[in-house]
């Protein structure tokens, strides 16, 4: 149904999907496409669930699949094949330089991806303190990342719920 | 099967914790991937990344090379499907339910106030990253061309990747 194959990471996909799914084909309207975003950040990565939405918004349930699968297929076989290439032949003088060359720029694009989302997600002090306290856990007490998320997620509902108490 | 069954679970339970775009699965992958399990060493994860930007789909794509790690092929489907089980179950059940949850503000601001702790444990995914697998002065100098050419200019990762396998390919 849509074959994508948009290079370039998420906001990039949002975009071309935007463009195809709401002025090209007007599939959805342009409001219910945001509300789709919207929805698409609770879980996941909003570029895959916002096809879905789309998806299940033209043909239902079965939409909805269809679109993720699609959206997902082009990227699992090229990985997939990539994967194999990469276990058979790791051993490779050559390959094993070239991602040598990779290592220090995928941590560059980790500590670049981590200060952009800072910038946006951390807004006073409340966020600036989380933001420390699970670094500290993970760095420094070794905590598994699943448990401070967790603890992060609890802690903002609490907040959530008390605030909306509170006025 | 008692492995794929395994790499069925693990996903699941990561798909479900998969808040805040992708980047989160960075910590949790290298945590479950690498300490955990073993199934993967510190050097082949980074290299999974690398790979998984070298396509369109999200860095969850990652799943799918520790999938093959695992259990080749089919461990590679089994691990895709059900990282994304969960996101496209919930999105699946809004687009029913669309009409209705048009007030979901507690969930959302909720999830707001999580995002934090989401930046902090990637801070923390490159730290222990960096930490384990950075050494020596060329590496550094690779670490900070990248760091400048993804925070000041707008070339697309999977370009700066390939670029810096050439790189390594010609100084090492």
């Amino acid at each position: 149904m849509v074959g994508l194959t948009g290079f370039g990471g998420g906001m990039a996909i949002v975009a071309l999907v935007e463009r195809v799914c709401v002025r090209e084909k007007q599939w959805i309207t342009a409001e219910e496409f945001l509300h789709g975003l919207a929805f698409g950040q609770i879980l996941g990565p909003f570029s895959l669930n916002v096809c879905t939405f789309t998806g299940h918004h033209l043909r239902g349930i079965r939409g909805g699949i269809l679109a993720a699968t699609g959206f997902i297929m082009p990227s699992f076989l090229l990985v997939s094949l990539l994967s194999w290439l990469y276990f058979t032949f790791h051993k490779l003088p050559q390959l094993q330089a070239a991602l040598k060359g990779t290592n220090p720029v995928v941590i560059a694009l980790i500590v670049v991806v981590a200060m952009d989302m800072g910038r946006k997600q951390i807004r006073g002090a409340n966020g600036a303190v989380m933001a420390l306290a699970a670094f500290g856990a993970t760095v420094f007490l070794k905590l598994n990342a699943a448990w401070v998320l967790l603890a992060a997620a609890g802690w903002s509902l609490a907040a959530t719920i008390y605030r909306r108490e509170s006025c | 099967m008692a492995a794929m069954l395994t790499l069925a679970w693990v996903y699941l339970r990561i798909g479900m914790m998969f808040v805040g775009g992708g980047y989160v699965l960075i910590p949790l992958l290298n945590h479950l991937m690498v300490e955990r399990y073993h199934w993967l060493t510190l050097r082949q994860f980074l290299d999974g990344v690398a790979i998984s930007q070298l396509t369109p789909g999200p860095l969850a794509i990652l799943a799918t090379f520790t999938g093959v790690r695992v259990g080749g092929f089919m461990g590679g489907l089994v691990a895709t499907v059900f990282i994304f089980l969960p996101c496209v179950t919930l999105m699946l059940v809004i687009g029913r339910n669309y009409h209705r949850l048009k007030n979901i503000d507690t969930i959302k601001k909720t999830l707001d106030g999580l995002l934090p702790a989401v930046v902090g444990l990637v801070a923390a995914a490159a730290w222990n990253l960096g930490a384990a697998s950075l050494a020596g002065a060329k590496e550094f100098i690779v670490l900070g061309a990248g760091f400048a050419l993804f925070k000041w200019t707008k070339i697309s990762p999977m370009i700066v990747i390939l670029g810096a396998g050439l790189v390594g390919l010609l100084i090492n």
